[in-house]
């Protein structure tokens, strides 16, 4: 009788603990910065050294278990993760292991930021050859998207490495250059976490400079043709950037560039070398939060920006300082709404017609709350396999404020297929690091060497080990 | 309850705790992560139990030891129920206190049942043959639990545990003529 009564109550003791657990504490929950597609993961593996990685890739090849490999997670669209798989997180892995300054040339754990690199190289009068504009993502997350960012004279960031090691997917480690393992090189490069682990980075650096900025405003129509003539073939120019308005006044007609020249007299870089911090972003942010609900905060945001940017001109930054730009102000919280990036790439002399054809898309689409456009330039670089500048090409980043529900990610996705469209029509592609919006036939016309690289991750991982949402989403 | 009672339902509470015991540390890995921790955790476990015993000891000779050993079963079942529940350090602290007491239970009242049964004559070869059974049971836990957490989760261990622990409780349960 007793017993009876015991059991029952057990019974309810163990079913109420297991419902709780698996609602809501059996797996960790993830989601990358586009933060539209949490998932639940089987563990986040923290990469403690490379005994621990070695570890975490042989258990899986004892259990079955799949592997992802996330960085910063600034990716967005789940390359980072996937649901079941282990998450590998690299951050922990973050150790400068040798620095060569007479040669130029460091090498870092994978982990590791690019913040991290600035300031071990700084005090040394190096600096980075392409990076982001931003410097808060990891080496291998970098490595894995193949980035590129405001120097114009380095081509991508494959360009500047000089050799890697790599963890296989057997557990095995090699080392990867363009003479040792020289295939892998094109493919782990750009290569979203598919091929194995990177470990360490070797890269070849550059020396510090002091740049003076020189910022002027365009119509959009003459800017192909300065670009051309008065920053490409100025050698003096060494990084350049440029923002196309968004403002309903000026939608997709007004720009201000900003190069930024070598000053001759580089004694002077000694008084802008000190790495600057996160400034005070109360300002930015604040505009930005009103161009996020109005066309006139647009208008505004864009106004003071350009002020700013004109007001600037003339003032002199560091070479290391101009890549360790803001992003605090773009820090975004909202429950019901998130923000996505997306980047177009085009060939230079295509720009003008490319940015009508973008303009009529989106003059019909009210509700595509669209907040910013900048742009850069990258040389052609075809090493990667996959890569995306198969000329020389301007890259347009477009900040998209969209809801995170089922229905706006569907708006969405029809608006920017159409833009994807138009930058394909006119022999563009589009960056993979973002949610994944495009189509498999945009994927294929914008990569055209994308069968040819999942023959390659399924031939070097055929047990299918590491693996991620944009894998899953566009290997069929 | 008998002697084969007793040993059965001892042998599979040792299965148990060897399950959780080396494996819980990676539980506090996942949730704290200094050997201070560690050793608060483990040593408030120790302390608890203790100062438990003395208590303990009366309360075997009052109640009886099949009572004690009953309880420690169910409780211990109910307790780790608890474990894949728990997310910050101050809930293993208490948690290890509650398991110090019931620790405490447990091996007072196995000790005190071993030697009321015991002839002191071949006491020895009693206890060898006894600590055989209960610790091939442990050893045969640990090696297929080490599997079972690479294979599913540390909270799976947890509910197997706790369902060993009621086994146990159901085998004392029975009313058998007691040679003890
Ligand atoms: C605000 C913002 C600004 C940006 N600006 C630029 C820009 O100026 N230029 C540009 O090119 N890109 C830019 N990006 C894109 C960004 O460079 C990529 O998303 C980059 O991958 C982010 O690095 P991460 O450390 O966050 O990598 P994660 O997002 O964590 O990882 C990206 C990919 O790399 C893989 N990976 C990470 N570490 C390793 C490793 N050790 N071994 C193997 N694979 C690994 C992951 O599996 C994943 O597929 C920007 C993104 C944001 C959100």
């Amino acid at each position: 009788m007793k017993a009876g009564l015991f059991i029952c109550v057990y019974g309810v003791l163990f079913a109420a603990s297991f419902y709780t657990y698996n609602q809501f504490y059996s797996n960790p929950t993830v989601e990358d910065a586009g933060r539209l597609l949490p998932a639940q993961v089987k563990e986040i593996a923290q990469a403690d050294g490379e005994e621990t990685l070695k570890e975490i890739v042989k258990q899986a090849n004892r259990t079955g278990s799949r592997l992802t490999i996330a960085g910063m997670q600034h990716s967005q669209g789940g390359q980072t993760y996937y649901p079941g798989a282990v998450m590998i997180d690299m951050k922990p892995f973050n150790q400068v292991i040798d620095f060569q300054p007479e040669k130029k040339v460091i090498t870092v754990q994978s982990g590791a930021t690019w913040d991290d690199i600035q300031k071990h190289v700084n005090p040394y009068g190096l600096a980075v050859k392409v990076m982001q504009s931003q410097n808060i993502f990891t080496i291998g997350g970098s490595l894995s998207v193949n980035v590129h960012g405001r120097d114009i004279r380095h081509e991508s960031l494959i360009d500047t490495v000089q050799s890697f090691r790599l963890l296989k997917p057997d557990g095995t480690i090699i080392r990867v250059s363009r003479t040792e393992n020289a295939d892998l090189f094109p493919y782990v490069i750009g290569g979203y976490g598919l091929f194995g682990i990177i470990l360490d980075v070797t890269l070849s650096l550059t020396d510090d400079e002091l740049y003076q900025k020189n910022t002027k405003e365009f119509d959009y129509s003459e800017y192909s043709d300065y670009f051309q003539k008065e920053v490409k073939e100025n050698p003096a120019v060494k990084m350049h950037l440029a923002r196309l308005s968004v403002a309903p006044s000026s939608f997709l007609r007004e720009m201000y560039v900003t190069d930024y020249v070598t000053v001759e007299d580089q004694q002077l870089l000694k008084d802008y070398e000190t790495l600057k911090k996160e400034r005070i972003v109360a300002l930015p942010k604040f505009f930005l939060g009103l161009s996020r609900y109005s066309g006139w905060g647009k208008d505004a945001f864009w106004d003071i920006q350009k002020q700013y940017m004109l007001e600037d001109n003339g003032s002199y930054e560091s070479r290391n300082n101009v890549m360790r730009s803001e992003t605090d102000f773009m820090a975004y919280e909202s429950g019901t709404k998130t923000e996505v990036l997306q980047e177009y790439f085009l060939p230079v002399n295509e720009f003008a017609d490319y940015i009508d054809d973008l303009r009529r898309v989106l003059e019909k689409e009210d509700e595509f709350n669209l907040l910013n456009i900048t742009i850069r330039y990258v040389e052609k670089s075809d090493q990667a396999v996959l890569s995306y500048a198969k000329e020389d090409m301007f890259a347009l980043v477009l900040l998209i404020n969209q809801g995170r529900s089922e229905e706006e990610v569907k708006k969405s996705k029809a608006v920017i297929r159409k833009m994807i469209d138009v930058t394909l029509d006119h022999q563009g592609s589009y960056y993979l690091p973002y949610y994944s919006y495009p189509s498999k036939e945009q994927l294929e016309t914008a990569y055209p060497r994308i069968d040819e690289f999942f023959r390659k991750k399924q031939q070097f991982d055929p047990d299918l080990r590491f693996t991620n949402h944009f894998y899953e989403e566009y290997n069929e | 309850m008998n002697y084969r009672q007793f040993v059965l339902s001892q042998s599979i509470i040792f299965m148990a705790s060897s399950m959780i015991f080396p494996f819980y540390v990676l539980l506090l890995r996942n949730i704290g992560d200094s050997y201070s921790q560690f050793g608060w955790a483990y040593g408030l476990f120790a302390l608890t139990s203790a100062l438990a015993y003395p208590v303990i000891g009366k309360w075997a000779d009052q109640f009886g030891d099949r009572a004690l050993l009953l309880f420690y079963s169910l409780a211990m079942s109910v307790i780790l129920l608890l474990f894949p529940l728990v997310t910050s350090v101050w809930q293993v602290y208490v948690l290890q206190i509650v398991m110090g007491i019931l620790g405490a239970v447990q091996k007072n009242t196995e000790k005190a049942a071993l030697t009321r049964r015991t002839d002191k004559k071949q006491a020895g070869a009693d206890m060898g043959r006894y600590h055989f059974w209960t610790s091939i049971a442990a050893a045969g836990a640990i090696i297929v639990t080490g599997y079972l957490v690479d294979f599913l989760t540390i909270a799976t261990i947890f509910y197997v545990a706790s369902l060993l622990y009621a086994v146990s409780g159901f085998i004392m349960w029975q009313k058998k003529k007691s040679i003890l």
